[in-house]
C-alpha cells in the first residue's frame, strides 16, 4: 500500500485506556495512534479483549478510564456528545446488524436522513428565534439568518441518490427494496458497510467482518475492504483473517491480556516477532 | 322442558317492542369505545414505561424514571381493575374537580391500568430483538430514543401482536366493572333491559353472545394483522 498517501494528521488518539466489567479488568492501558488513512489490524487470542477495545473506541462499552481523541474532544468525557461523533465512527459488526425491518435502502439512508432532517429542523428553529430578534434590533445591527440550503425533499433526495451510487458499487442495486432477510451473509455485510460509508466516516471500526459468513463469501467482503483501504479510508480491524492482515493493514497490532504487546509493519510483525505469546499464537495459526 | 317460543315472545318483548335494542347498541359503543381508546393508551403509555426500563441507567434523570414506572407498575397491577375505577371516580375525581363524562373517565384509567400491562409485554417484545440491532443505530449516531423508534419498536411490536390482542380481549371483557361508575356499558345495558321486565335469562345469554362474537372478531382480526406484518417481511 506504498501508493497511498499518507500524512501525519493523527486521526484518533488512544492513552491508557482501560475498561473494567465489574471486577474484571479487560483492558489495562492501552495507547495508540491511527493516523489518516492507516489501516490498522488487531489481532489476539479469544477473550484477550480485541473486540471490547474496538468497542471502546465510539463508546459501544464505555471506558473506565484512559483517553480518547478524536476530532479535538475526548470520547471518554460524559458531557461530550457522542451521538455526533459516532456519524464520523463508522462501526461494521460480526453479525452485520442490518435493521431488519427496513428495506436494503432505508437501512443505508436512515441515518444520513435522519441526522440531516434533525440539523434542518434546528436551524429553522434557531432562524425563528433570529428572526424574532432581529425585530428589536437596529436596522444596522440585525443578525444573519442561518443559510438553509436544501429542503426536507431535497436532502431524501440526494441521500438516496447517493445510496444508490454506493449499491451500484458493489453491484447489489437490484437488492435496492428487499428486505435482509432475503440477502446472503457476504451481500448482508457488503450492505452492512456502505451503510456505514453513507455517512462519510473519518475512520471505521470493523468488528471480525468475516467471522461469521460462509467460508466462500469471506472474499468478497474482503475485496471491498481492500478497494476502501486503496482509497485511503483509515480503518480499525480486529480480524481473524492473517493473510489479509498481512497484505492490506499499515501496521499489525497484537493485544494480550489486556494490553498492547506488540506492534509493527506486517512484514516483520508476521516474519519476526518478538513477544513469546505472539510467536506462540502465530504458530497456531498460521 | 325449555319453552321456546315463549323465550323467542319473551326476546322480542324485552328487545324490541320495549326499545331495548337501542340501549344495547349504546352499550355495545361505550365498551367499544373503552376497550379501543383503553389500548391506544395503554400501548403509548406501556410504550414508554418499557424504554424506560430498558434505558441504560447512567444518569440521575433516567434513574428517578425508572424508580418512576416501577411504582406506577406496582400500583396498577397491585390494585383491582374496580378498586382503581372506584378511587378514580369517588376520591380523584372530587380532589381535582373533574367534571368530565364517566365515560372518558372510564377510558383514561382503562388506558392507565392497561399501560402497565402492555409495559411488561413491550419489555418483552423490547428484549427479544438481538442487541446488536440497536447499537447497530447507535453506531451510526442515531440517539438511545430515535434507534428505539426507528428500529427496535416496529420490529418488537410485530412480535408481541399476538400477545397484545390477548391484553384487548381482557380489556374488552373487563369493561363490564365500567358500570361501576355509572358508565351506561354493555353489561349496564343488559341489566337495565332486565330490570324493566324483571326477566333476566334473555338478556344476559344474549349478553354472552355478544360478547363472544365481540372477541372472535377481535381475534379474527388479529390474525389478519399478524399475517399481514409477517409477509411484508417476505417481500422480493
Amino acid at each position: 500500500m506504498n501508493a497511498k498517501i499518507k500524512s501525519d494528521e493523527i486521526v484518533l488518539s488512544v492513552k491508557n485506556l482501560t475498561k473494567n466489567f465489574d471486577k474484571l479488568e479487560v483492558l489495562k492501558g492501552i495507547d495508540i495512534d491511527v493516523k489518516k488513512g492507516e489501516v490498522v489490524a488487531v489481532i489476539g487470542p479469544s477473550g484477550c479483549g480485541k473486540s471490547t477495545f474496538l468497542r471502546c473506541l465510539n463508546c459501544m462499552e464505555d471506558p473506565t478510564g484512559g483517553v480518547i481523541m478524536f476530532q479535538g474532544e475526548n470520547l471518554v468525557d460524559r458531557k461530550v456528545d457522542i451521538n455526533v461523533h459516532r456519524q464520523k465512527i463508522g462501526m461494521v459488526f460480526q453479525q452485520f446488524n442490518l435493521f431488519n425491518n427496513l428495506t436494503i435502502i432505508k437501512n443505508i439512508t436512515l441515518a444520513p436522513n435522519v441526522v440531516a432532517l434533525g440539523n434542518l429542523r434546528k436551524a429553522k428553529c434557531k432562524n425563528f428565534f433570529i428572526k424574532f430578534a432581529n425585530l428589536f434590533r437596529k436596522k444596522d445591527a440585525k443578525k444573519p439568518l442561518i443559510e438553509i440550503k436544501q429542503t426536507k425533499k431535497e436532502i431524501k433526495k440526494a441521500n438516496e441518490e447517493k445510496a444508490y451510487a454506493l449499491l451500484k458499487r458493489i453491484g447489489l442495486e437490484e437488492k435496492a427494496n428487499a428486505y435482509p432477510s432475503t440477502l446472503s451473509g457476504g451481500q448482508k455485510q457488503r450492505i452492512a458497510i456502505i451503510r456505514a460509508l453513507a455517512m462519510d466516516p473519518i475512520v471505521m471500526l470493523f468488528d471480525e467482518p468475516t467471522s461469521a459468513l460462509d467460508p466462500e463469501m469471506v472474499g468478497e467482503v474482503l475485496d471491498l475492504m481492500k478497494q476502501l483501504a486503496i482509497d485511503g479510508m483509515t480503518m480499525v480491524i480486529v480480524t481473524h483473517e492473517m493473510g489479509f492482515a498481512r497484505e492490506v493493514a499499515d501496521r499489525v497490532v497484537f493485544i494480550d491480556e489486556g494490553r498492547i504487546k506488540e506492534e509493527s509493519a506486517p512484514a516483520e510483525f508476521f516474519s519476526n516477532p518478538k513477544n513469546d505469546r505472539l510467536k506462540d499464537f502465530l504458530s497456531k495459526v498460521l | 322442558m325449555i319453552d321456546w317460543a315463549k323465550l323467542w315472545n319473551s326476546f322480542t318483548f324485552q328487545f324490541i317492542d320495549k326499545g331495548g335494542y337501542k340501549e344495547v347498541l349504546r352499550g355495545l359503543g361505550a365498551t367499544v369505545q373503552i376497550a379501543v381508546f383503553g389500548l391506544i393508551i395503554g400501548i403509548i403509555v406501556g410504550m414508554f414505561i418499557a424504554i424506560i426500563k430498558v434505558m441504560p441507567k447512567y444518569n440521575f434523570f433516567a434513574k428517578i424514571l425508572d424508580k418512576f414506572a416501577v411504582v406506577y407498575v406496582a400500583i396498577f397491577r397491585g390494585t383491582p381493575m374496580v378498586v382503581q375505577l372506584l378511587v378514580g371516580h369517588y376520591f380523584l375525581r372530587p380532589l381535582i374537580g373533574w367534571t368530565c363524562d364517566p365515560l372518558i373517565e372510564a377510558i383514561v384509567i382503562f388506558g392507565l391500568n392497561s399501560g402497565a400491562y402492555v409495559s411488561e409485554i413491550m419489555r418483552g417484545g423490547i428484549q427479544s430483538i438481538d442487541v446488536g440491532q440497536l447499537e447497530a443505530g447507535r453506531a451510526v449516531g442515531l440517539t438511545f430514543w430515535t434507534a428505539m423508534f426507528r428500529i427496535v419498536i416496529p420490529q418488537a411490536i410485530k412480535n408481541i401482536i399476538p400477545t397484545l390482542g390477548n391484553e384487548f380481549i381482557t380489556l374488552v371483557k373487563e369493561t363490564s366493572v365500567a358500570s361501576f361508575v355509572t358508565v351506561l356499558d354493555l353489561y349496564r345495558a343488559f341489566e337495565q333491559i332486565g330490570y324493566a321486565s324483571y326477566s333476566f335469562l334473555i338478556p344476559y345469554l344474549v349478553l354472552a353472545l355478544i360478547y363472544i362474537v365481540l372477541i372472535v372478531i377481535i381475534t379474527i382480526g388479529v390474525k389478519l394483522i399478524e399475517r399481514r406484518l409477517k409477509k411484508n417481511e417476505r417481500k422480493n
